[in-house]
């Protein structure tokens, strides 16, 4: 593969297109990707992460998923009672709400039908937008809590080998309705692929989502989610991401406060190794007054990992007593470990609140100097005070099954060290 | 550009330019007005060759346009880029024909009558545009073997330090303003400061717009040799009269072993009316080498004027244990707009660099920090501490702060913390309630909160630049 990579418009009718529209639609985006290609350092919101050459370095044939799937034996988490959704390489397999009344969930295979343009910067988006064929599609009825979490176990078969997935979800949480997710990224294949997905959340006045991203195992994935959510007034929503594990992963969150009242939360603890890239990129627009938003980003760097954080707030004119934090905070523990990050602000109103941090540096010699004079080795130290590092974000979840299961893993990733 | 001053086109075409104190450069950028430039100053061939290499780059760069600030297309065929001192009969008889909203201003900080005549463009004593004011105290400094001199005059007599320094912190390959400064820039200031001689005084020059349409295209190059110390003054706290006009100075700053360079400046050029008609444009780029061992270069500057700021004073740290500092405070009111801040480029091991923004945005006005801290594989044990608060005033203006932060070394740290808020109530009620009136207490608070930032300044610019963050806000509040 190289700069001038293109999909053939061919490529589309392997696609089970809704309309004349959707297929006009698919080839109008298709043409956008093709005349931008993927995007460089050149595009501002990709400056520390050069997709382009990331691609063209570990693809030398990308093509798009037309095997048949073949999928191993799921290992369900046991830990804790949980509804589940089985997606296989990004295409809805199977569910079950054993917890729930079945009356308020809607489940279905994700088609999208609205064709308009939002955010034709973003070669990555024109390329789901022209390809992607599957995808969950989730809406929980007004006043319904949910009993227990969902899973959603995202299996990757291992007959993926340098192919493209192109996947769209959506989510709708009605009024005074509650839920909580797990995503849960199972990677069965050993070989790079890429992994291209789009995700849309509305949360409707007073309804709360809470989801948690995780990864069940290191693997040669390459995955993009652009996540777009709306959030109507009194809507609560947090986000704790986990992500370690795949080669390259970005998330690209992007969240409107459009009702008062809000409160938005994005978590996350990474522990970043080998030669992986981590890299999580918000926004969040303050349209409204009197919303909150918060974020704290920890991140813990690796050998020849990368890890980035981009930040933005954005707060209109009109969204007076506007609570907005951002946080970054990163340890770097080997000599080509390497953290770069962007906290943003753009702020046009006066009342408001906003700050942000953003550090990054070694691990406090002296703490290790301690840990090392009450007999523990160099190695042990610096694992407990990674842990430790760590364990502030994870020790915001609530529930007790959850967060033991999240603290094993971490563990383990770290061990890994 | 817009607002041409119609009057002055007219004078050129009536003849003034056989008035030997108002000679112009052909209208317009080309090889011709470069040679006519560069025969002006009677500099010699290699200069010439320079210019012509940096135009000949010119042609194939594009203007920037990531900033924040937006402004109208500027037509670069349209700029005379070479202009001496306008004529007595184009500037005002007397005090009394200037701006009396102006001589107010001055009055408030204090200016000397003198001085007001000689900012106002009044033709009483010598006032140069593109050419450097006689320098003063020549004498005491020659003693010392100090050379401050404008930079025509170094290409002349001290080529030897200008072809090994000037260009070598600025490239003529760099970005596009300042590319087109290297290939057209008509006068500035040159400081060599000899091996261990601590410069006795403050050295400053005015920096001076006064003929209508000249796109100002100064050049500054400082070089602090081994265990030198030297202390810079640009601009001054008092407002300049001046249409809409284009600024794109490049400033060189070279700090070798043991060496210290600090550069203050205060910019308060003419922001444009409360409509946001008019105004300078201000695209200067500054950049400092710590080139040895120890050497640390700081730039401090309030810039208070202009109607659109854009800047970025850098430090790039080579040598080992070198230090860079930036201290600012950037007031925009009105429909001023700045988009500022520095960058630090850590590459020797030890290097230190501290930077400390403070951003007030009033009226319609847009403040931008803009900055980046880049610490390389091989910069051990580094540090950056980066703080940059925004006060905003009014929901009409925008507060904005956006840091670049790379670290590729595990033994350095980088700290950022930024915070956007507006005056505490509580604190303007406070000073109310002592007898303060609005405009009082903004003024005192607002100083309050820049204090890290003039605690910086040379004592004498300190107490004018105090009254110059009052006098910037007037109007924004109540």
């Amino acid at each position: 593969m190289n700069e001038n990579f293109k999909i053939s418009p061919s490529e589309i009718n392997n696609i089970k297109v809704l309309n004349q529209k959707d297929k006009n639609f698919r080839l109008e985006n298709l043409k956008l990707f093709n005349q931008q290609g993927f995007p460089t350092r050149n595009h501002e919101d990709w400056k520390f992460s050069d997709i382009n050459q990331i691609f063209s370095k570990n693809f030398k044939n990308l093509v798009s998923f037309k095997n048949k799937i073949k999928l191993k034996s799921v290992n369900f988490i046991k830990q804790f009672d949980h509804n589940h959704i089985l997606m296989v390489n990004g295409k809805l397999e199977n569910s079950e709400f054993k917890f729930e009344d079945k009356n308020k969930i809607k489940i279905k295979s994700y088609n999208d039908s609205n064709f308009s343009l939002n955010n034709e910067e973003n070669s990555l988006i024109n390329l789901n937008n022209a390809l992607s064929n599957n995808g969950l599609f989730l809406e929980v009825a007004d006043n319904y809590s949910f009993e227990k979490a969902i899973i959603i176990y995202n299996v990757f078969t291992d007959d993926l080998k340098d192919n493209l997935l192109n996947n769209k979800n959506k989510i709708i949480l009605g009024k005074n309705s509650e839920l909580h997710i797990v995503e849960y990224n199972i990677n069965q294949s050993k070989n790079k692929f890429i992994y291209n997905t789009t995700e849309n959340v509305i949360l409707n006045e007073n309804a709360s989502l809470k989801t948690i991203n995780l990864q069940a195992n290191q693997n040669e994935g390459f995955f993009y989610k652009f996540s777009k959510g709306k959030m109507k007034s009194n809507s609560n929503y947090s986000s704790f991401i986990f992500s370690s594990g795949p080669k390259f992963n970005k998330i690209d969150a992007e969240f409107d406060l459009e009702g008062e009242k809000c409160d938005c939360n994005i978590k996350s603890a990474l522990f970043i190794n080998k030669d992986k890239h981590q890299e999580i990129k918000t926004k969040i627009n303050h349209l409204v007054p009197n919303c909150k938003s918060y974020q704290k980003i920890k991140s813990v760097v690796d050998a020849e990992g990368k890890g980035v954080y981009q930040g933005k707030i954005y707060v209109k004119d009109i969204a007076q007593k506007t609570n907005a934090y951002q946080l970054s905070k990163a340890l770097l523990l080997s000599e080509n470990s390497e953290f770069n990050s962007k906290p943003e602000l753009e702020i046009y109103a006066d009342d408001v609140k906003c700050s942000h941090g953003s550090t990054s540096g070694s691990v406090d010699e002296n703490s290790i100097h301690y840990l090392m004079t009450r007999g523990l080795s160099k190695k042990q130290a610096v694992q407990l005070l990674v842990n430790g590092f760590l364990n502030e974000i994870i020790g915001d979840i609530k529930s007790n099954s959850v967060r033991k299961f999240i603290e094993n893993k971490i563990e383990v990733q770290i061990h890994g060290y | 550009m817009k607002n041409q001053n119609i009057n002055t086109n007219q004078d050129y075409k009536y003849g003034f330019t056989t008035d030997i104190e108002s000679i112009k450069a052909p209208k317009g950028l080309s090889e011709k007005s470069i040679k006519f430039i560069s025969k002006m100053k009677k500099e010699p061939e290699w200069m010439l060759k320079w210019r012509l290499k940096a135009f000949e780059r010119l042609k194939n760069l594009k203007e920037p346009d990531w900033q924040k600030p937006k402004y109208p297309k500027i037509d670069y065929q349209d700029l005379y880029y070479y202009s001496a001192p306008k004529s007595a009969s184009e500037k005002p008889k007397s005090l009394d024909e200037v701006d009396p909203k102006l001589l107010e201003t001055y009055k408030k900080l204090g200016i000397p009558l003198q001085e007001q005549k000689r900012l106002s463009g009044v033709a009483v004593d010598a006032v140069f545009d593109s050419v450097s004011v006689a320098t003063t105290y020549k004498e005491e400094l020659t003693k010392k073997g100090i050379i401050f001199c404008s930079i025509s005059e170094a290409i002349q007599k001290h080529p030897e330090l200008v072809k090994k320094y000037l260009g070598s912190v600025i490239p003529i390959t760099d970005h596009y303003f300042a590319t087109l400064n290297s290939a057209v820039f008509t006068d500035g200031s040159f400081v060599y400061i000899p091996p261990n001689v601590k410069c006795p005084m403050e050295l400053s020059t005015y920096f001076r717009i006064n003929a209508s349409d000249t796109g100002q295209f100064e050049r500054t190059l400082i070089i602090a040799d081994k265990g030198s110390y030297v202390s810079y003054l640009e601009g001054c706290t008092a407002p300049m009269r001046d249409e809409n006009q284009l600024h794109a100075a490049n400033v060189e700053l070279v700090a070798l072993d043991d060496a210290e360079i600090k550069y203050s400046t205060v910019q308060n050029w003419y922001p444009g009316d409360k409509d946001g008609k008019g105004g300078i444009y201000n695209f200067v780029t500054k950049r400092g080498a710590c080139r040895g061992k120890n050497s640390k270069i700081s730039w401090t500057q309030v810039e208070t004027g202009s109607a659109i700021t854009w800047k970025y004073p850098s430090c790039i740290l080579q040598g080992d244990n070198s230090v860079g500092e930036f201290y600012s405070i950037a007031i925009t009111n009105n429909h001023q707009k700045a988009d500022t801040g520095t960058k630090m480029i850590h590459l020797g091991k030890n290097t230190r660099s501290k930077i400390i923004s403070k951003g007030i945005s009033a009226g319609q006005a847009d403040n931008t920090y803009r900055g980046l801290v880049d610490i390389s594989r091989k910069a051990s044990n580094s540090r950056n501490y980066t703080q940059c608060d925004s006060l905003l005033m009014g929901n009409k203006c925008g507060a904005h702060t956006v840091p670049y932060i790379k670290n590729k070394n595990f033994s350095s740290t980088v700290e950022h913390e930024a915070t956007t808020s507006k005056i505490n109530e509580e604190q303007l009620y406070y000073c109310n309630q002592r007898g303060l009136n609005q405009e009082e207490a903004v003024s005192l608070i607002v100083n309050g909160f820049c204090k890290e930032v003039l605690q910086q300044l040379p004592m004498e610019f300190a107490v004018e630049a105090q009254k110059l963050v009052g006098i910037s806000l007037e109007g924004s509040v109540g």
